[in-house]
């Protein structure tokens, strides 16, 4: 089993709270909401800036190619992210964690929007990285 | 010796008079059955239904919107949208972000300090001589005046530029130099209510209509800094609604 561990397709209408909801840097249409991706890897970089917060994911394609994904957290602004745990430290370069949204529609670029927009990843060992709940 | 005393003692009083009249000025002025106490710090407003934000969003195939708004929104692409240069929610739509804000009620004028892009808006209240904008003046939040009604706080605001995303910001619906927004603060108990109505005959066929409400809050939300980085991020992902087109080349403030 190689590093991405699925790529399902997900039943129609899964939410996407915090992109629809407050995303104005419009995620809709890039992502393929209709498909689910996980990923294993490793942090490159965690950006806790505004408007949108990111992280960069060394992690492998469907090819087994390592690839640096961009990982979304769609609409949600520091604030947000910073209600369910998130620091500026949560994540440090080196670190193996877990991932799981919606790939990107665009060829040649990888991207994830995370799950539901506010999806927790997991440490290597199924630890949630933050202790989640509300961003509101 | 008597008269530095003197002196001195009238001086110090001057002093505490401006301190005090100065302090009077910037504090406001109290509550009373027609102004209401808006002071503080707010909760995001949200439905008076319970839903979210459902009520207050202006929605890409809206019946409001006029054919000229739909061709807008259909020539125009996502990644031509003025925030992924860090602009700011235009009004009304700033009122539909879940963040905390802030009111101040002075003598002459409220303030509002937005949770979200560092905004402070200024509501010049009536009657204090404002001098009035120029005919060829217009602003990213427009011109607000407001007075004080029947236990209200009633604004007006006008003169706003024409901005791609002045209706809202996630659907490319824009907003005129005629846009118009009439918002009326009011108290219900210990809660803030806000009516919000907007016309703008180019790109609405009625006005856009909606109430909120906030509850009051300790604290604002940690304070906003836009970077770039973070706002154009997503725009690696766009696919261009206009392939031939050159490249577009974006400009690192």
């Amino acid at each position: 089993m190689t590093l991405i561990n699925k790529c399902i397709l997900a039943l129609a209408g899964a939410v996407l709270l915090a992109s629809q909801v407050f995303a104005h840097h419009s995620t809709r249409g890039i992502y393929h909401e209709d498909q689910e991706l996980e990923l294993t890897g490793t942090v490159k970089e965690w950006a806790f800036i505004n408007p949108h917060p990111y992280l960069t994911l060394t992690a492998p394609d469907a090819d087994g190619v390592m690839r640096d994904w961009d990982i979304s957290y769609g609409g949600a602004a520091v604030v947000h992210l910073q209600r369910q745990g998130y620091r500026k430290d949560t994540f440090k370069p080196g670190d193996v964690i877990i991932v799981k949204g919606h790939p990107a529609r665009k060829a040649g670029v990888y991207g994830l929007l995370m799950e539901g927009g506010g999806n927790i990843p997991t440490r290597e060992d199924g630890t949630p990285v933050v202790e989640g709940g509300s961003m509101f | 010796m008597k008269k530095n005393t003197a002196f001195t003692l009238s001086g110090s009083l001057a002093l505490i008079g401006s301190v005090a009249l100065l302090s009077v000025a910037q504090q406001g002025f109290a509550a009373s059955d027609d102004i209401p106490d808006l002071d503080g710090l707010w909760s995001f407003p949200q439905c008076e239904d319970g839903r979210f934000s459902g009520c207050t969003t202006l929605r890409e195939d809206d019946a409001r919107l006029t054919n000229r708004a739909l061709a807008y929104q259909a020539a125009i692409d996502e990644m031509a949208q003025p925030k992924y240069d860090c602009a700011p929610m235009p009004i009304p739509h700033m009122w539909t972000d879940p963040y905390s804000f802030k009111i101040e009620q002075l003598e002459d004028r409220v303030l509002i300090y937005y949770g979200k892009d560092d905004v402070v808006r200024t509501i010049w209240l009536e009657g204090h001589g404002h001098p009035e904008p120029a005919i060829n003046e217009f602003f990213y939040f427009g011109h607000g005046v407001g007075h004080y009604e029947d236990g209200a706080l009633v604004v007006v605001t006008d003169k706003f530029t024409f901005d791609p995303q002045g209706l809202n910001a996630d659907f490319r619906i824009p907003s005129s130099t005629q846009k118009q927004i009439t918002e009326r603060f009011s108290k219900d108990g210990e809660e803030l209510v806000l009516e919000v109505s907007t016309v703008d005959t180019f790109f609405l066929k009625e006005p856009w209509e909606f109430t909120v409400r906030s509850s009051s809050v300790d604290e604002l939300d940690a304070s906003w800094t836009c970077e770039l980085d973070g706002a154009r991020r997503s725009l690696m992902f766009e696919i261009s609604k206009y392939p031939e087109d050159p490249e577009p080349v974006r400009i690192d403030y």
